[in-house]
């Protein structure tokens, strides 16, 4: 007898996705209880103990205003997530590229590394003002804002992964003699894919912010305009349905990594171990 | 030798260059293996028996001397696939399946497919990982991992076997039974082996020829030859002369470890 044999059958790749949809029920039924539970407490506190609306709004008040202005919403809200995601996907692209380089020359990444990090330590709202100046008032300089937050956390990530490889499969791979192209696409792309995901949930996050700081300095259209411009006008429920919506957008741009997460690093242990 | 030779390792040396002092891993070892012979390598930490094993699997160059396998380089064998190597840790591809794994070398030769597929099939069930051709490696047990390593090191279809002992993190009763399959895919399969290990018993369970190694610097003390009769079991174990060969070795061996 084998000690196959006794082993416990595997189990499957993916369970159904009606098991998937009642996991998912059974894990996030505390946190909607919480929500609702704050969102009627809120509500009522708000009335009873008469709490000026300019300074915390009641829930009712904030979705009377959103409903107000449902298509001016929606469009700014839109244009912010453009720019976020076009920024994010245009600085993890470059992060991706310059941490490839960085990992395969000892030269570069040493030569460059150090510059990399200082510039990294530059607040974005500092930056935001210089960028906006070289990139001009529409949405470009919104995006480049959004790419230069998202850069950094990539290109580090990006090295660190490429240089986790185990490095028995690397002599596996010699042995075999793979290509450098094959080495790099078979093994240490994939070792990698964990670090980068990291590096693109913190960007993903970042994206959101970096756009709406962009539009604070400069701007005539987007969430951050929305912001400013309700501030101005003292118009606090409009505002805070803006601040909510862009929470919703960090929200569901982090859910969107942490899916392509599951399809493309399904085997990473990080994965079975979720709460 | 009256066989023809798989592999040929001729006054070899290997310098380790340090920092202000160079450490002589290799120091002239001269060793013919067999056509389908299985040799174990063994000896104290130290005797270079890792490092002869690298050599021939082109993963160190030497220093000195000439190694040839089938009458080519190691480089030349390696770079066309024919030397398979199989390491202490099994090293699988975490983002594959056992049935990828395995067919991972012909996949970077550029076989297809389907070839590949019925390749690792067959070698699926030479090694007895049957039922397990869809699971992940982290689903498997350390002996089966080691199955799967096996599996994939044959797919290529090897001169030569290379194992830097596979089974040394295996509790007992599984390396006890990877010992009896290694016996019988060589048996099966004809291919040349070179076992490093550190365990006497399962060299004089599987070997053809023992090479006893002592370090500082690393050569050959002696080779004994093991006549026990194929194909080998766990009952050849029962053997006097399999005590006898366990003895003679480990006496052999003593002589490393007094200068340790």
């Amino acid at each position: 007898m084998s000690d196959s044999t006794l082993a416990a059958p595997v189990p499957r790749r993916t369970a159904p996705l009606s098991h998937r949809l009642l996991d998912v029920a059974e894990r996030s039924w505390p946190a909607v209880l919480i929500l609702v539970a704050l969102i009627a407490g809120w509500e009522w506190a708000c009335a009873a103990l008469g709490i000026k609306p300019y300074i915390l709004p009641a829930p009712s008040a904030i979705l009377t205003a959103a409903l107000n202005d449902v298509p001016g919403l929606a469009r700014n809200s839109g244009i912010t997530a453009w720019e976020a995601t076009a920024g994010f996907v245009i600085g993890s692209a470059l992060g991706a590229l310059l941490g490839t380089a960085f990992a395969y020359s000892r030269f570069l990444a040493r030569g460059f590394l150090p510059f990399i990090i200082a510039a990294n330590t530059i607040p974005v709202v500092a930056i935001a003002p210089i960028i906006i100046i070289w990139f001009g008032h529409g949405i470009g300089s919104k995006i480049a804002v959004t790419a230069f937050l998202s850069f950094f956390p990539l290109a580090l990530n990006m090295m660190k992964g490429l240089q986790s490889y185990d490095r028995t499969v690397a002599d596996v791979f010699h042995i075999a003699a793979a290509s450098p192209l094959q080495t790099f696409f078979k093994m240490r792309l994939p070792s990698a894919l964990p670090y980068v995901f990291v590096g693109l949930k913190l960007n993903v996050t970042f994206s959101v912010i970096g756009a709406i700081v962009a539009e604070f300095v400069q701007a005539d259209r987007g969430l951050g305009f929305v912001i400013m411009t309700t501030y101005r006008t003292m118009a606090m429920p409009k505002l805070w349905a803006a601040m909510l919506l862009s929470a919703l957008m960090g929200i569901l741009f982090f859910l969107v990594v942490a899916m392509l997460e599951r399809i493309f690093v399904p085997w990473h242990a990080s994965m079975s171990t979720d709460p | 030798m009256a066989e023809a030779l798989s592999a040929e390792v001729r006054d070899l040396s290997l310098v380790y260059r340090g920092r202000g002092r160079d450490v002589i891993a290799l120091s002239e070892v001269s060793l013919g293996i067999a056509q389908g012979e299985f040799v174990s390598l063994i000896g104290p930490s130290g005797c270079g028996k890792s490092t002869l094993l690298r050599v021939l699997g082109d993963l160190l160059t030497p220093t000195q001397g000439t190694v040839s396998i089938k009458g080519r380089t190691p480089r030349a064998e390696r770079l066309d696939r024919r030397i398979g190597f199989v390491f202490q840790e099994a090293a699988l591809l975490e983002w594959r399946s056992v049935l990828d794994n395995i067919a991972l070398p012909l996949e970077l030769r550029g076989a297809s497919r389907r070839d590949r597929e019925a390749r690792a099939r067959a070698l699926i069930e030479l090694v007895g990982l049957t039922g397990f051709e869809a699971a992940w490696p982290r689903q498997l047990s350390g002996g089966m991992r080691q199955r799967a390593a096996i599996a994939r090191a044959l797919s290529t279809e090897p001169d030569l076997l290379l194992l830097d002992e596979p089974f040394g993190a295996l509790d007992q009763i599984t390396r006890d039974r990877l010992n009896m399959e290694l016996a019988r895919i060589h048996e099966v399969t004809g291919v040349s082996v070179v076992l490093v290990t550190h365990s006497i018993r399962e060299a004089v369970l599987l070997s053809d020829r023992i090479v006893v190694m002592t370090p500082r610097p690393g050569r050959i003390e002696r080779i004994l030859d093991d006549p026990l009769p194929r194909p080998r079991s766990l009952g050849t174990r029962l053997l006097p002369a399999y005590e006898d060969l366990v003895r003679a070795g480990s006496r052999e061996l003593e002589k490393g470890y007094a200068n340790v």
